[in-house]
């Protein structure tokens, strides 16, 4: 429980420290994956050459400002849906989560019904759903509301279920404290369990975060001008699939790998401290 | 009720505590069976027995971290409210040390101790800051004020939920197994502090297996067995003439070395 033991790391706690025989098999083992990557690497570039992929037609684009200002526009696109959608889902999963573990049985019940179809549907028929019904209902809607609910709310669904894990993950010695010294159930709740529960699942809502970005790819369907949707564009208009994908690919790629970047240093800052 | 009505009552000897009849079942198992005890005014009562006697369950009847089936728990003659507003104002008037201490894991040390004179009491910061710090002198962990509660060793983190607990104030303090969770060569720095509150005449309800502690301080103990007040009586009375076949063998089973 609370006892003061300092937690191992996950490495530590599910594995021995290697002997002798067991570092040469590691060190064998990266060896030969160390050569079976290079020589996979070297069999993809070998067949873009053969195939023509790595002719100067299909990569000249990249040498154009136009091409990166345009990507860049798209990029910026991707950026506000995911920031967009990424606080709405936090917050209205956060609320959710405290309806769904209140002690009003209806409030309850209908959070419960929310979250799992959110969490159930799958985001593009969101997507389809906010493309079509408004418009049916005489109700005109951006394409960036289009995008960015759908996205929202089906992260929403997860993080509902995301923040309640963390809650029941505060030991309930925390809560029997906070009442003990006469703090009411929302004080306890808001000062008590809710800091504490969001250091534990901060690497949950990084994730969920890529998620969000991941999701926002969908744009096309309601021509909404994200990243890949302008690749897309410049996809027809120059001719150049393979190229093009390769390079959003590693746009994505990195956002997502800056995204963890974060979530580390976060987490280092925040819930070290309490965790260790 | 206001301060000086609480002080009249005490004065005609109105228990600080009182349960009457009190029953508790967890399913079928009878956790609680017709306990009734009064706490007056200044006394420590220690509650003794072995494990699964309810002991710590009546404890926690006490400012209803545990419900209980039937009966009547009394604070001050006051019927221990049920919920909300005033269950909480209760619960602030009564301190509560815990076996795991749970110090709030997020908090600094002092914040910990100010969080219930500013949040529930609505002391200013400072004035609260400087009588956090006066407590965690008092109970020898002033050096860890700014520290969080992980940084320190068992024994000064239940010193600091022990300050934690008096800086509300409270009529009377539960411990429940305050000793229990720590490495032996801690256990004595916390019952210091427990024997000073004592001597300071705090009204102290102390759920533990200390006896040396019991002997010492106790102005009563209570034997407890499954779910029973077995016996009770002075400290000599029950450590060295118990009453009971019960509660000499669990004397036996405990002094065994």
């Amino acid at each position: 429980m609370s006892s003061p033991t300092p937690a191992l790391s996950m490495r530590d706690a599910l594995y021995e420290a290697p002997g002798p025989r067991t570092r040469r098999r590691v060190r064998i083992g990266t060896a030969i994956t160390a050569v079976v990557a290079l020589l996979g690497i070297a069999a993809i570039v070998r067949q873009f050459y053969v195939t023509g992929q790595l002719a100067p037609r299909y990569w000249s684009l990249f040498l154009q400002w136009t091409t990166w200002r345009f990507l860049g526009q798209g990029l910026l696109g991707t950026v506000s849906v995911a920031l967009t959608a990424g606080a709405i889902s936090l917050v209205l999963g956060l609320l959710l989560m405290l309806g769904r573990t209140s002690g009003v049985r209806p409030l309850a019940a209908l959070c419960r019904v929310v979250t799992d179809f959110f969490r159930g549907v799958p985001s593009l028929l969101l997507i389809y759903f906010f493309f079509f019904v408004p418009a049916q209902l005489g109700l005109k809607m951006p394409p960036f509301w289009m995008l960015t609910l759908p996205v929202a709310l089906a992260a929403a669904g997860v993080l509902t279920e995301v923040f309640r894990a963390g809650v029941n993950a505060v030991p309930k010695g925390q809560v029997e404290a906070a009442l003990s010294i006469g703090l009411s159930p929302a004080q306890t709740m808001r000062k008590i369990v809710l800091p504490q529960a969001v250091r534990y699942v901060i690497p949950s809502l990084i994730a969920q975060l890529v998620v969000v970005v991941k999701d926002t790819t969908v744009a096309y369907v309601v021509s909404f001008p994200d990243l890949m949707q302008n690749a897309r564009v410049l996809i027809t208009s120059y001719d150049a699939l393979v190229s093009m994908y390769l390079v959003i690919a590693l746009v994505y790629i990195l956002i997502n790998f800056a995204i963890n970047k974060a979530a580390v240093y976060v987490s280092r800052r925040t819930g070290a401290k309490i965790i260790r | 009720m206001s301060k000086t009505d609480a002080v009249e009552k005490s004065g005609r000897d109105v228990p600080v505590i009182e349960l009457r009849h009190v029953d508790k079942h967890y399913g079928n198992l009878h956790v609680l069976r017709d306990v009734s005890l009064k706490v007056k005014k200044g006394e420590v009562v220690v509650v003794i027995g072995p494990s699964g006697s309810g002991k710590s369950t009546m404890c926690r009847t006490i400012n209803r971290l545990e419900t209980i089936d039937s009966g009547d728990i009394l604070i001050e003659g006051e019927p221990l409210p049920q919920e909300g507003r005033e269950l909480a104002r209760m619960r602030a008037e009564l301190g509560m040390v815990f076996q795991q201490f749970n110090l709030f894991a997020h908090l600094s040390v002092l914040d910990n101790v100010t969080l219930g004179p500013c949040e529930v009491l609505g002391l200013p910061k400072d004035e609260a800051e400087a009588r956090a710090m006066e407590l965690l002198e008092r109970v020898g962990v002033g050096e860890q004020a700014h520290k969080v509660p992980a940084q320190l060793s068992g024994g000064q983190q239940q010193r600091a939920a022990i300050a934690r607990s008096l800086a509300m104030r409270p009529k009377a303090m539960m411990f429940d197994e305050p000793t229990s969770a720590l490495d032996p060569e801690m256990i004595n720095e916390v019952l210091d502090v427990m024997v000073e509150l004592a001597r300071g005449g705090m009204t102290m309800v102390v759920v533990t297996h200390e006896m040396g502690f019991a002997r010492r301080v106790a102005s009563r103990v209570i034997f407890m067995a499954e779910g029973q007040i077995v016996e009770e009586g002075s400290p000599d009375e029950f450590f060295n003439h118990p009453k009971t076949q019960r509660a000499r063998d669990f004397l036996d089973s405990i002094r065994g070395h």
